[in-house]
C-alpha cells in the first residue's frame, strides 16, 4: 500500500492506495468461467497507537487499485499509522508509515 | 499467547482463521452477510439497519453528474453527525452495498472513495447517528462507460 498521512493542526489527512485486483464476481465469470474466481478486499482499518481510526467493510464495487481517503484526529507527528486490509480469499497486507 | 499453549490444535487453527476479522471494530461482511446480498438499496438498507427511513440532512454527498468512466467514480463524503458507521449504496449494480464505514472515537466523517457502478444510477449515503436516527444523502449520475465489465 502507497501511504501517505499529514498532520495539519490537530487532523490528520490520509491518502492510500492499495494495490488490488478487486475482480467482481461478473468479471470473474466472463474471463475466467467461474464467479468463484472472484477477490477483492473485503475490509481494511488503519491503527495509530493501538486505537482504530479508520475502518471500512467493503465490497467488489470499489475501484481496481482503489484509493481511500479519511481523516481522523487524536495523533501526533512521528506515530505510526499501520493499515491493514483483507480480501475475499483471505489475505492480508499490512503497511506501514509515520505520520508526518 | 502464553494461552495459546493450551488450545487444541483445531481451536489454533480456529484462532488463525479468526485474526483477519479480528482486526476491525467491527466487520460488517461477518456480522451482517446479508446486507452484501441484497440487491436493492432498500432491502441492503433494511438488512444492515433494520430500517429505511431516514431523515435527508446533514450529510454532504458530492458525485460528478456525469461519470466518463463507471470504473472508478469518485465519491466525497462529509458530516458533523455525531456517528456511529456510514454505508454507501447504489443502484447501478447487481448487489447495492457498496461499503460500510465503521466511526471510531477519533474518527472523521471526511471520506474519499472510488467505487464502480455498472451504469447510471442514484448513490445512497446513509449514517446511523449515534442518537439512533439515521440520515441520508443521494446523487443520481450518468455513467458513460459501465465500470463492471473489468
Amino acid at each position: 500500500m502507497k501511504i501517505k498521512a499529514k498532520i495539519k493542526g490537530d487532523i490528520v489527512d490520509v491518502k492510500v492506495m492499495a494495490q488490488h485486483e478487486m475482480m467482481t464476481y461478473d468479471v470473474a465469470e466472463k474471463k475466467t468461467g467461474d464467479k468463484n474466481n472472484a477477490n477483492f478486499i473485503t475490509h481494511i482499518n488503519a491503527v495509530v497507537n493501538g486505537k482504530v481510526v479508520f475502518d471500512m467493510s467493503t465490497s467488489q464495487f470499489l475501484s481496481k487499485n482503489p484509493i481511500f481517503k479519511f481523516k481522523f484526529k487524536g495523533a501526533k507527528a512521528g506515530d505510526e499509522l499501520v493499515m491493514t486490509w483483507v480480501d475475499l480469499k483471505g489475505n492480508t497486507k499490512v503497511s506501514k508509515s509515520k505520520i508526518k | 499467547m502464553q494461552r495459546r499453549k493450551f488450545l487444541s490444535l483445531g481451536a489454533l487453527a480456529a484462532v488463525v482463521a479468526f485474526v483477519p476479522a479480528n482486526v476491525s471494530a467491527e466487520d460488517y461482511r461477518t456480522t451482517k452477510p446479508e446486507t452484501w446480498q441484497a440487491h436493492s438499496v432498500n432491502d441492503a438498507m433494511m438488512k444492515l439497519y433494520g430500517t429505511t427511513t431516514t431523515i435527508e440532512k446533514g450529510i454532504k454527498l458530492v458525485a460528478p453528474d456525469v461519470a466518463a468512466n463507471g470504473g472508478a467514480i469518485p465519491v466525497d463524503i462529509k458530516s458533523d453527525i455525531p456517528a456511529k458507521s456510514v454505508a454507501i449504496f447504489q443502484d447501478a449494480n447487481p448487489e447495492a452495498t457498496v461499503g460500510v464505514y465503521t466511526m471510531s472515537e477519533d474518527a472523521i466523517i471526511d471520506y474519499s472513495i472510488k467505487i464502480k457502478m455498472k451504469k447510471s444510477g442514484t448513490i445512497t449515503v446513509v449514517v446511523e447517528g449515534t442518537d439512533g436516527k439515521f440520515y441520508s444523502a443521494k446523487k443520481t449520475l450518468d455513467v458513460a462507460l459501465g465500470g463492471c465489465e473489468g
